[in-house]
């Protein structure tokens, strides 16, 4: 049970240790384990501009720089430009009449502008001429500390190879075997220069020339004053931008409103997310930036039985107040499951030692020292420990199928008894006593855990594996407040 | 050309530096001239439902879920690649907490399986931008400004100086003089204060500041800020920055700590320190600071404390070719183009240091540990016993 704005009421321990709501976790089918955004290794997939939805390769998104080339966002409060057209009148007919001026010029030509809809920001305040065309043609500006920039990369870039031609020269000096072919040549450093030209880099003249040109930066003893201004006169807010305005334009940070200019908007990713256990696709999202769909989508929702809470009596320091849940089956199958307190789960490892064949070892022991780096750093145990205590009946319960025909019927079937209290179709609403501890403070937070375990089919084909798993799922549920 | 720089990124991915400031993270690839972007090291915490500040930790844990909450963020969102398999320049201070440090290369190395990691000391990235040999970096963060001089590519530790003379020094007394001019108390959040700050406060020369310190300042010309409801006059405008320039007993005031730094340093570097000032870090973009700064260097080194053993020293100012705030981030991003043709390991010539301080995953795979100057094991010579100790 998640909400947007709602404190998660029900919360999935994730096999990594963070406990959280069940739409934010992952379901391997490989490795049969809750995973969530934590555990797993995030990829970017495509690129595309959210506003125009149009894709870009990522090679030329690195080279324009991860924006897009005709959307642009408002410098001054990040909306969203919009290109507005108007007809510019000819300049050779100043005198034109107001009011049939537009009859009159039929080559008036359609000029486009930027303009903000929510600040009225225009791309005309900052004195950017308005464009011919539609879409692109915007003025690009450069760093101005471009050039300086490209100046002491290659100064440095210069130091660095020769720091290596030493390097490499001290080293041959050591092993150096004067034999008789190579005097005359290596003298005149012509094989040296022949190969530097094979190998495409730059010849050894250069470096030196690119160091022996390079100025260093000048100090100088006068700074800059503070500009009378200051003390003279009155400040208008209006006039300077904010920090949020500078940073939006990191290479040139603007103090002054009219320096603004519009931003190229900011491409988006969509990701896939990989398993970091078996490397296998959690989800992958349609090419077509359009699509909000996925190919592959490993959500936990679809796989792994969902908890809400119905209600709940308000919990009291070492009483029994009774809870009201609702199981959910998500799958196609038919699902057994038992409730069990947490610290009843078998341990993680045993049941990672389950299937034993000969491939899935051969696999992992591939994988072994991949995986154990990260999970040994990172996994936690999930912080389970709770103010309350769900009383767990010792019944399997079966969960139908997922049927999506069935939600059509309204009758609940009545096998109801002292734990069940209502069942339909894949849903389940059961009846559970809930122990608060007796130590417990009033008005903290009433917390119990709870362990589902389920029988869930493998859908994934692999011939002589067995289709069925038990599997454990542990939940932290919040039940208010204990009261007094 | 497109052609070659592409053959060129097939071979190596472009590398990206990281400089995790305390309230701005700076983050974009090598040899470029600028951020990507600069953002507040804040990011939203789903399980708290609130922004989360990186350097809001109390557990190592809860430093290691911060740093990947804010990696994810970045590579994400705002420079949109694979954290896989690239190198990574970290801009970091030398004061940097070791577990931070530590709990960083695992997040990078660990988490988001980074090729390789340069670790670059801000002092020296920030000399790397001016290519001078020798140079004074002072460095106003947001909680610390630090005092550093790099001697041909060296940073002087015994004479690095820290302290607390940031931009939340300012904020402080900025929300102090708004306290007294509305006449109640206003509890301003960091980000309207930051705002007032960044829109309104300037630094006065020395003469200014002393005649208003004496007489007042002459108030008569009011602002006020929409939306906040708040008076801000012009005292409160000009004296914000006092805090730094305030001299006490302790001798711990910005141009006191400038002048200890250089007085600390080898009798034959101090006169071409001084030669050479960088002032840098966002709480430099203060309009004014670097004037300020300077008439009080050059009025304080005629006084007792300094006037004995630092004679005739003529302060002179550089410039860096980037914004105050992205200074530290320019020299990593330098210094990381220039080592991605030696790999991780080369050293970027004189400016960056003999030896280079990255380590490849495989090595940090073999031994957790980093290069730290205050460790003592790394500051023996490969053959010390030390280090069969380990």
């Amino acid at each position: 049970m998640a909400y947007l704005t709602q404190p998660d009421y029900v919360k999935y321990a994730c096999s990594c240790g963070q406990i959280k709501p069940i739409t934010s976790l992952y379901f391997c089918r490989h490795c049969l384990q809750i995973r969530c955004g934590f555990c797993i290794c995030h990829e970017v997939d495509s690129h595309y501009c959210a506003n125009c939805l149009e894709n870009m390769p990522s090679s030329e998104a690195r080279l324009k720089k991860n924006r897009c080339s005709s959307c642009f966002d408002c410098p001054s409060c990040f909306h969203t430009l919009s290109t507005r057209a108007t007809l510019a009148q000819p300049r050779q007919t100043p005198e034109q009449g107001s009011g049939d001026s537009k009859v009159e010029n039929k080559q008036a030509k359609k000029m486009y502008y930027l303009s903000c809809f929510n600040c009225r920001w225009t791309s005309r305040d900052v004195g950017i001429p308005d464009q011919p065309v539609a879409s692109g043609g915007w003025p690009e500006r450069v760093n101005p500390n471009a050039t300086r920039i490209n100046q002491l990369l290659d100064y440095y870039k210069a130091i660095a190879q020769q720091e290596k031609q030493e390097k490499l020269d001290r080293e041959r000096k050591k092993f150096a075997i004067r034999g008789k072919y190579i005097t005359l040549t290596d003298k005149t450093g012509l094989t040296g220069a022949m190969a530097r030209n094979i190998a495409g880099l730059p010849s050894s003249e250069s470096t030196m020339s690119a160091i022996a040109n390079f100025v260093p930066s000048e100090a100088s003893a006068d700074v800059e004053e503070l500009s009378e201004d200051f003390y003279t006169k009155e400040l208008n807010l209006n006039q300077i931008t904010s920090m949020p305005q500078r940073l939006a334009a990191p290479e040139w940070q603007p103090s002054s409103v009219s320096r603004l200019y519009p931003i190229a908007k900011l491409l988006s990713v969509k990701r896939s997310q990989r398993c970091r256990a078996c490397d296998h696709n959690l989800t992958k999202p349609e090419y077509n930036p359009g699509s909000i769909k996925f190919k592959i989508e490993l959500l936990a929702f679809y796989h792994v039985p969902e908890v809400k809470i119905i209600s709940y009596e308000p919990m009291k320091p070492g009483c029994t107040s009774a809870l009201l849940l609702k199981l959910t089956n998500p799958t196609g199958h038919e699902m057994q499951v038992r409730l069990l307190q947490p610290e009843e789960v078998p341990d993680t490892e045993d049941r990672l030692e389950e299937p034993k064949s000969l491939e899935k070892s051969l696999e992992k022991s591939l994988n072994l020292e991949k995986d154990n780096l990260w999970y040994e750093t990172v996994q936690r145990k999930a912080d389970v420990t709770a103010t309350c205590r769900v009383v767990t009946p010792d019944v399997t319960l079966t969960l139908a199928q997922r049927d999506d025909a069935a939600e059509y019927d309204d009758d609940a079937t009545h096998d109801a008894n002292d734990i069940i209290l209502w069942r339909k179709s894949n849903k389940l609403a059961l009846r559970l006593q809930v122990r608060c501890g007796e130590e417990v403070e009033a008005g903290s937070a009433a917390e119990a855990a709870l362990t589902l375990q389920y029988r869930y089919r493998n859908t994934v084909p692999a011939p002589h594996e067995p289709r069925d798993h038990t599997l454990h799922a542990t939940l932290m549920l919040q039940l208010g407040h204990v009261s007094g | 050309m497109a052609l070659y720089e592409g053959i060129a990124l097939i071979q190596e991915k472009q590398a990206v530096v990281l400089d995790l400031g305390t309230d701005y993270t700076k983050f974009g690839f090598t040899g470029e001239a600028a951020p990507r972007c600069i953002v507040r090291s804040e990011f939203w915490c789903q399980a708290e439902r609130r922004y989360k500040r990186l350097y809001d930790y109390r557990t190592p844990q809860e430093l290691y879920d911060n740093l990947v909450h804010m990696l994810h963020l970045l590579y994400f969102r705002h420079v949109l690649v694979n954290p896989k398999e690239r190198r990574v320049v970290v801009v970091e201070s030398l004061l940097t907490p070791t577990l931070f440090r530590e709990t960083l290369a695992k997040v990078l190395f660990i988490h988001y399986e980074v090729s390789g990691a340069l670790w670059v000391d801000s002092g020296r990235a920030s000399a790397l931008t001016l290519a001078a040999p020798v140079v004074l970096v002072v460095s106003i963060g947001a909680r610390d400004a630090e005092v550093t001089a790099v001697v041909h590519g060296c940073p002087v530790l015994r004479a690095l100086q820290s302290q607390p003379l940031g931009a939340r020094a300012v904020n402080a007394e900025l929300a102090r003089l708004l306290d007294e001019d509305n006449g109640r108390e206003l509890h301003l959040s960091d980000d309207v204060l930051d705002d007032i700050k960044v829109r309104a406060c300037f630094v006065p020369g020395r003469e200014a500041a002393l005649r208003w310190a004496e007489r007042g300042v002459p108030a008569d010309v009011r602002e006020t800020r929409r939306g906040a409801d708040v008076l801000v006059s012009r005292r409160a405008r000009a004296l914000a920055a006092e805090p730094l320039f305030a001299r006490d007993h302790d001798l711990a005031s910005l141009p006191d700590i400038v002048l200890q730094c250089i007085m600390q340093c080898p009798i034959d570097a101090r006169r071409s320190l001084a030669g050479s000032v960088l002032v840098t870090g966002g709480g430099a973009a203060l309009p004014g600071l670097r004037a300020r700064l300077a008439q009080e260097l050059r009025h304080l080194a005629d006084q007792p404390p300094y006037k004995e053993r630092l004679r005739e020293l003529e302060f002179k100012f550089h410039s860096a070719p980037a914004h105050e705030n992205s200074v530290a981030w320019v020299g990593g991003a330098l210094c990381g183009a220039a080592c991605a043709g030696g790999g991780a390991g080369a050293g970027a010539g004189a400016g960056a240091g003999g030896e280079g301080r990255g380590v490849s995953r495989e090595t940090y795979a073999r031994t957790r540990r980093l290069r730290d100057w205050a460790c003592l094991l790394h500051n023996t010579p490969p053959s010390h016993p030390h280090w069969d100790m380990q």
